[in-house]
């Protein structure tokens, strides 16, 4: 499958996943389009679609936690923010991601 | 003033980019390191020195005069850099 058809495909199943949870894809579609991207990257290169902006531990649990769509998993911190961390998805009501702050759960 | 900035990045992300790019924007030296883009015997340490630093495997990790930032935070960028009147 072509990265373009992976990016459409991740793009489907990921919008049924978010609306119920609140979110939606961030209007900004330059950002959703490369974070997607790396998202394809990533799932070929190491099995799953990966947080492009968190590290892994290598131990599977754990990084089953940052597999996107990873809002389940940190749902306080991600609701404080109106913003997953990389800012694929944002709370339904948001028109200006860029306005959305970035900062660690320890902040909120 | 001199200020002391470090960068821990990861190509995939970005924020990390933007944190990048405001830095240059702003003509403040950095040092970085794209973490996922070192050799591999080598990304570990880097990787747990960021995870021990930022208390968390989230990226950008930001170092600013020994002040750590996670994420990117023009606003706590500047309150750090002593050249733009933040700092000790």
């Amino acid at each position: 499958m072509s990265t373009e058809a992976r990016k459409e495909s991740l793009r489907y199943l990921f919008d049924r996943v978010v609306t119920p949870l609140g979110y939606k894809f961030t209007p900004d579609e330059e950002l959703a389009d490369f974070l997607l991207e790396q998202e394809v990257k990533l799932e070929r290169d190491l099995g799953a679609p990966y947080c492009p902006c968190q590290g892994r531990s290598g131990v599977r649990a754990e990084d089953m936690r940052i597999c996107c769509p990873c809002i389940p998993f940190h749902r306080e911190h991600f609701d404080a923010m109106k913003r997953c961390w990389c800012g694929l998805f944002v709370h339904l009501d948001v028109t200006d991601p860029d306005s959305l702050p970035q900062f660690p759960p320890d902040e909120v | 003033m001199v200020d002391e900035v470090m960068v821990y990045a990861l190509s995939t992300c970005p924020w990390c980019r933007k944190t990048k790019q405001w830095l240059q924007d702003s003509k403040i030296e950095f040092e970085y390191v794209d973490v996922d883009q070192l050799p591999e015997e080598e990304q570990d340490a880097v990787a747990d020195k960021a995870y021990e630093l930022s208390g968390g495997r989230r990226f950008p990790v930001v170092v600013i005069n020994g002040e750590v930032i996670v994420g990117y935070s023009p606003d706590k960028f500047l309150e750090h850099l002593k050249g733009w009147g933040g700092g000790a």
